[in-house]
């Protein structure tokens, strides 16, 4: 059985940059890519979102892939950022190596699909895009780009998908069914989810506000990103660079209500718990908690008050950067996975834009503004789904 | 170190659901059919009904069933695969979007057609607050989730486990599948739930050794053999293959060729005729298989060949999505 | 009133599917959300929407329908009082 879980690589493209370089700038700036829609066709522009600033076109001529071939949104981020993590960890996926893709995403092609519907009902124009609507298909696009991979899967847990996509990586790590993974998710901005979200009426028609006491709602965003996960005799094999370690991570389920977070944060509290025990860590060694924060008036309570089951006394800074993001969903925990090992790198926390009103509720302010020259050690990244899917990741400095 | 099957429930286009053994097979001359479906009032109320489509409604009564089966309070994990989960409630949300210019949409359509509503859905039921997940990948979504399942046991994290696999097929989108579907194979939906433990009782169907899930393997045959040989077996130790032959060509050449190249001698068997071909299709193979085991024989109607299956103490399920993804279950008796 | 009651009550049972329900078993004071008819936060969206589409009364805060939908009464009154359609 394989010892440690290694992060050697990251990827990542969101709205606010499409490499790791570009996340960090924007977020040592306070910069956030939300704002109003420019690539989506969607009647409701006027909601506030975070889009990858790159059209489906751009990312194909980046990507060499030439325009007859049938690709969507979804897969595109998803090329785009896993190439930079495998570049990042200097890897190139062979059958010498036993290496896994696991990814996620909730909209599959669903992007092309939303457009080409009435076509795949009634004529035959667009039928090679029903063959890459499903969510397994969008992950098969992405893996056969690169060739290589042994072992591709997809995760679909709503928010926490792709945190569990990572937490699935290393368990198969430390089985030692695999040597190496590139773990996360992919969820491009589709009229069907931001139509969706805007039913259930939790989305901000404002910045959102994440922990503030006026908050209203969350902004949805597009994203992916992947980690490179190894074992470490296979880093230490190729003398490889590793980042951080994974850890711990826990997967709880809140089963409160399909929509809704339980009001004592039950299924939060157990994942943070299991992710601590796994750990080996206390709380009190926790230098940072990046939240899943959304803004909603019952997430950011559940959340709060689970933090607080946790953490006691002694809570660590918590921030929410899907003020700068957006709500990535399926990508979300992979997305903030790279940010809060970017944080732990780099020594600074970001800070949760827009909170300005105390939650009577909770007893921790999140971080206002950006902090650096700090030391972190063990940062805890929340992700917690619609259906009471919920994951926590810790990620560790290696000591 | 074997996970054990202690309850499984299958609702398909067969007589299966609560059946003990092998119910007479229903033969159907039309392409498009649907699951014969229980009575969901035993295990569903109405007032959590009325949300529910069909994928969802079969994955609770099958959950239920098999816990019930199996004699365990409560699992220590949920894990579902599905292909397009709620395809009903996507396609309905999605309709009334494209016609109503993305006006007066309905929240619940939106909420079902997430694929891990499933899985939450069970755990809601039962009040489970264990581990949780959802596979999506395609023809191979139900082995992904007991592939974790697998990975749990090993590591020690959970004693009991929930999988299944669940999907259900529309008459749009049988449509569709006509139009990107290469020919031979019979359309069809269904929904397995197996309930499995580290520990054996008197109750156990078999114990599931070991399964592998592989992406474009060099040469199945010899990752087959290899999967075989780590886990202390060849080829000639195996009693009966049961293979995902669907009546597409193309797909099953490298069935035929497998079973000829190492299982020659061998019982073959296969359950796609009875089942129908969907995303989560291996999970009435998976049934089949145990019950194989269980009952100690294989219907006549499955049978490929006249081979003896012999003493039934190992078998393989093997099975493949597109030529891409293939899946290994290896079983044995207990 | 009456004409309007009998109408929301035929929709509220046809978009939230409550099989087995008749106009007549919705009495016009019952509680339609926690006790009396049961309905929960999923359904109290749903009634959002059929008061836009059917009625044009666009509610932005999803806070307000409790209070709206307390009862039969409580919204045929509402919507008397601000319909547009």
């Amino acid at each position: 059985m394989a010892g440690q879980v290694l992060v050697t690589g990251l990827g990542i493209v969101s709205g606010i940059g499409i490499s790791v370089q570009d996340t960090l700038a924007s977020l040592l700036a306070g910069k956030s890519g939300v704002g109003i829609i420019k690539y989506l066709q969607t009647n409701h522009k006027d909601i506030p979102c975070s889009e990858i600033q790159l059209s489906d076109e751009q990312m194909c001529r980046m990507l060499s892939i030439p325009d007859s071939v049938p690709i969507n949104r979804t897969s595109l981020m998803g090329i785009l950022a896993a190439k930079n993590a495998l570049a990042d960890a200097n890897i190139t996926p062979n059958r010498a190596l036993r290496i896994g893709f696991i990814s996620s995403t909730t909209v599959g092609g669903m992007e092309k699909s939303e457009q080409f519907y009435k076509d795949f009902l009634e004529n035959d124009t667009r039928n090679e895009y029903i063959k890459i609507h499903d969510c397994g298909a969008c992950t098969e696009i992405i893996a056969d780009y690169f060739g290589g991979f042994s072992f591709v899967s997809t995760i679909s847990t709503a928010c926490s998908s792709s945190a569990n996509a990572i937490a699935l990586g290393s368990n198969l790590i430390k089985q030692g069914i695999l040597d190496c993974v590139v773990a996360g998710g992919t969820e491009c901005l589709t009229k069907f989810h931001l139509n969706g979200f805007k039913t259930l009426m939790i989305l901000d028609r404002a910045h959102c506000r994440p922990f503030d006491a006026t908050r209203a709602g969350l902004n949805l965003g597009e994203g992916a990103a992947y980690l490179v996960l190894e074992s470490d005799e296979n880093v230490q094999a190729r003398n490889a660079k590793a980042l951080c370690k994974v850890a711990g991570y826990g997967n709880a389920c809140d089963c409160y209500h399909q929509t809704a977070s339980s009001p004592d944060g039950k299924g939060a509290t157990l994942a943070m718990q299991y992710a601590l025990d796994m750990s080996g860590l206390k709380p009190s060694d926790i230098d940072y908690i990046n939240a899943h924060g959304t803004g909603t008036t019952n997430n950011d309570e559940s959340e709060g008050v689970a933090i607080m089951n946790v953490f006691g006394n002694s809570i660590p800074p918590v921030s929410s950067t899907k003020a700068y993001t957006g709500h990535t969903t399926s990508a979300a925990g992979s997305v903030e996975a790279v940010i809060s090992i970017l944080a732990m790198q780099e020594g600074f926390l970001p800070a949760n834009l827009n909170f300005k009103n105390q939650m009577a509720k909770l007893s921790f302010t999140p971080v206002r503004e950006l902090r650096r020259n700090l030391k972190i050690t063990h940062v805890l990244s929340n992700s917690f789904g619609f259906g009471g899917n919920n994951t926590a990741i810790i990620f560790s400095k290696i000591q | 170190m074997g996970v054990f099957i202690q309850g499984i429930g299958n609702i398909s286009l067969q007589n299966t659901f609560e059946q003990i053994g092998f119910p007479e097979p229903v033969w159907y001359n039309e392409s498009y059919v649907r699951c014969i479906d229980p009575d969901f009032k035993n295990f569903i109320s109405p007032i959590e009904a009325r949300r529910m489509s069909k994928v969802i409604k079969r994955a609770i009564a099958t959950a239920k069933s098999s816990i019930a089966e199996s004699g365990i309070e409560m699992p220590d994990a949920i894990i579902s695969g599905t292909g397009l989960g709620s395809i009903d409630d996507t396609e309905k949300f999605l309709s009334a979007m494209i016609d109503n210019n993305e006006k007066f949409l309905q929240p619940t359509f939106f909420i079902q057609s997430t694929h891990n509503t499933i899985s939450s859905q069970i755990a809601i039921n039962l009040k489970c607050h264990g581990h949780n997940n959802t596979f999506v990948h395609g023809g191979i979504s139900f082995e992904c989730a007991l592939t974790e399942a697998m990975l749990l046991f090993a590591g020690n994290r959970i004693e009991t486990a929930l999988v299944g696999g669940y999907d259900e097929m529309t008459p749009a989108y049988f449509k569709l599948l006509n139009k990107i579907n290469t020919s031979g194979s019979l359309a069809g939906e269904g929904s397995v739930s197996v309930m499995l433990s580290s520990r054996k009782n008197e109750k156990t169907y078999a114990a599931i050794e070991a399964i592998e899930v592989l992406y474009q393997p060099e040469n199945i045959e010899t990752s087959i053999e290899a999967f075989l040989d780590r886990n202390g077996k060849k080829a000639a130790d195996m009693d009966i293959v049961v293979l995902g032959i669907n009546g597409d060509a193309q797909g099953d050449l490298i069935y035929k060729t497998i079973a000829a190249n190492l299982f020659g001698q061998k019982a073959h068997a296969w359950y796609k005729h009875l089942s129908g071909e969907y995303f989560t299709s291996a999970g009435f193979g998976f049934w089949l298989a145990a019950n194989c085991i269980k009952h100690r024989q294989v219907p006549p109607f499955v049978a490929l060949n006249s081979n003896s299956a012999g003493k039934l103490q190992n078998l393989l399920l093997f099975n493949h999505y597109r030529n891409k993804n293939f899946s290994l279950i290896l079983f044995s008796a207990c | 009133m009456e004409a309007l009651i009998l109408e929301l009550k035929k929709e509220i049972i046809k978009v939230l599917n409550l099989e087995g329900v008749k106009p007549e078993d919705i009495d016009n004071d019952m509680p339609l959300f926690g006790e009396g008819l049961g309905l929960d936060s999923i359904d109290a969206l749903e009634l959002i929407v059929l008061l836009e589409k059917n009625y044009g009364i666009k509610l932005d805060d999803p806070g307000k329908g409790r209070e709206i939908f307390g009862s039969i009464n409580i919204f045929a009154k509402y919507i008397s009082e601000n319909q547009r359609k």
